[in-house]
């Protein structure tokens, strides 16, 4: 039972970060109805800057809030530069700019900060919070902090006016350009909002698995099953997922064995494509032919 | 009176496919000026073309600027509002959200206040329905919807693209009465695109008669209502 427990508990921990991660995926999904292969090694990359930041000498949180504000502008700069161009390229076009990203960014790392495994810093104490026995701090706040960035999300896309523009404009560009809304500078700032989320996880996830170039390809993989799970196109859809996927992967793991972990994320990507492709949450898309 | 909207020798195609032929015409400021034609002479075309939704040649000016050639978001920004063909709702969003997004590009929060009670004032089953998600809304009300849309904007030029379409005749009554306190009370003037000729030159101070993209004939409202000729063979009633 205890070891239930732990299993599921540290299974939520790491949910978060598919969670923050699925939420990435779909935020650009809605806009673009593209998946974005290279939201994973974003959030690497974002990380080594963190771990730069650190190894320079700045705080831990100084450097945290300041890699992300660097990953927004990351994101924007991508979109505006790379994405931006291939708008209204075929579709193959996009995901061969996404995946070539994603094999830039991964060499990028690797040739500037070099395909040594690096120990990342957690911000939270190594010992226990509230002595407990069931999970460990770092676990523990990075949950809080998940959490944290998930509730932001949401207030700002449901309570802001520059929330609602780019609801707007994800839904319905045409008219969205009619009520004056720019609509490209919304796609971008979308991108720059992925690219931070994508950042968090990172830094989150890094203390764990530790930093290296290719420390997010699994997790891509993980978030790629969550956000199918709750629908591609709900946010509140592949948060759940993330954490379902979380716990599922960690307790199937620690019984059928470590080794078979990522399979389940692609036995569930099967499965839900199998059984209902609009996932959990998702909308059914009916079309007249 | 100097023209709001001066339009001359205006093209417009789609790809390859040629709409508009070289066509002149204009808004006077503070008036409502019609266009009127059969299915595909080019009236949507023509909307679509002062704002920037379709590729265009000739010369376009808004308010003595040129604005051909602009990004439709920038001409919107100049007080240009669209209730485009098909409404253009956001389905997902709830009503109040919609009328929201109509006032994005202003700052002036108690303006902005007051425009939501008025529009609620002109259209007070949006206001019964302001949480419903817009998408559900029946056809009137979402053109009702649309204009309140297109007027939190507070436009100088409204275009309209056949309001009337597919509304029980006692709606398109009110909405056009509406069209005709918006246009004396707030000045704002309006380029109107309609299949229901009558109701469109009863409201109108001018019209231009559209045929597969070229201006036919122009005068005022009147004078084109008058004519029987002209009223039966493009007018239909």
């Amino acid at each position: 039972m205890d070891v239930l427990l732990h299993q599921i508990l540290s299974g939520l921990a790491t949910g978060g970060i598919y969670a923050s991660v699925a939420l990435a995926l779909v935020m650009i999904y809605q806009a673009t109805h593209l998946v974005n292969f290279a939201q994973g090694e974003l959030a690497m990359f974002a990380t080594y800057i963190a771990w730069s930041l650190v190894q320079a000498g700045v705080p831990y949180w100084a450097a945290f809030f300041l890699t992300v504000a660097i990953a927004f502008a990351l994101g924007v700069v991508i979109e505006r530069v790379l994405v931006q161009p291939v708008e209204n390229a075929p579709i193959l076009s996009v995901v061969i700019v996404f995946i070539a990203l994603l094999v830039i960014l991964n060499s990028l790392a690797g040739w500037i900060f070099t395909y040594t495994i690096k120990p990342f810093p957690s911000p939270f104490p190594s010992a226990p919070l509230f002595g407990n026995t069931y999970v460990t701090s770092h676990e523990l706040g990075s949950i809080g902090i998940t959490l944290a960035v998930l509730a932001l999300v949401f207030v700002f896309f449901r309570f802001t006016p520059l929330g609602l523009a780019m609801r707007a404009a994800a839904q319905n560009p045409v008219s969205s350009r009619l009520v004056g809304i720019r609509v490209g500078w919304m796609l971008a700032l979308g991108w720059g909002l992925a690219a931070a989320i994508g950042a968090v996880a990172g830094i989150m996830v890094a203390p764990t698995v530790f930093l290296e170039p290719n420390m997010m390809s699994g997790i891509l993989l993980y978030a790629f099953a969550a956000a199918l799970l709750g629908g591609i196109d709900s946010p509140g859809g592949a948060v759940l997922g993330g954490f379902i996927v979380g716990v599922l992967e960690n307790v199937v793991g620690s019984i059928i064995g470590t080794e078979l972990k990522l399979t389940v994320a692609l036995v569930l990507i099967v499965g839900v494509l199998v059984i209902r492709p609009s996932g959990l949450f998702g909308k059914v898309l009916v079309t007249r032919v | 009176m100097a023209r709001l909207l001066d339009v001359r020798a205006l093209h417009a195609q789609y790809g390859p496919t040629k709409v508009l032929h070289g066509m002149d015409f204009g808004v006077e400021e503070g008036g409502i000026t019609t266009i009127l034609g059969a299915n595909g002479a080019g009236k949507t075309t023509t909307l679509r073309a002062v704002c920037g939704m379709v590729k265009t040649q000739g010369e376009i000016a808004f308010a003595g600027t040129r604005i051909d050639g602009r990004a439709t978001e920038s001409i919107v920004r100049l007080g240009v509002a669209h209730v485009p063909d098909g409404r253009g709702t956001f389905v997902s969003l709830s009503v109040e959200e919609n009328l929201r997004l109509g006032a994005h590009t202003r700052s002036d929060k108690a303006q902005i206040a007051l425009d939501f009670e008025r529009m609620y004032g002109y259209f007070p089953r949006l206001k019964e329905r302001c949480r419903q998600q817009a998408g559900t809304l029946s056809g009137g009300e979402q053109q009702m919807l649309a204009v309140s849309r297109a007027l939190m904007l507070r436009p100088r030029l409204l275009l309209l693209d056949e309001p009337s379409f597919g509304l029980a005749p006692r709606i398109v009554q009110e909405l056009f009465e509406i069209f005709r306190v918006i246009n004396q009370t707030d000045r704002v003037s309006m380029l109107l695109v309609e299949q229901n000729a009558a109701m469109a030159l009863r409201l109108a101070d001018h019209a231009y008669l559209l045929e597969t993209g070229r201006v036919l004939m122009s005068g005022s409202a009147e004078e084109l209502g008058r004519d029987e000729s002209i009223r039966r063979s493009y007018l239909g009633y």
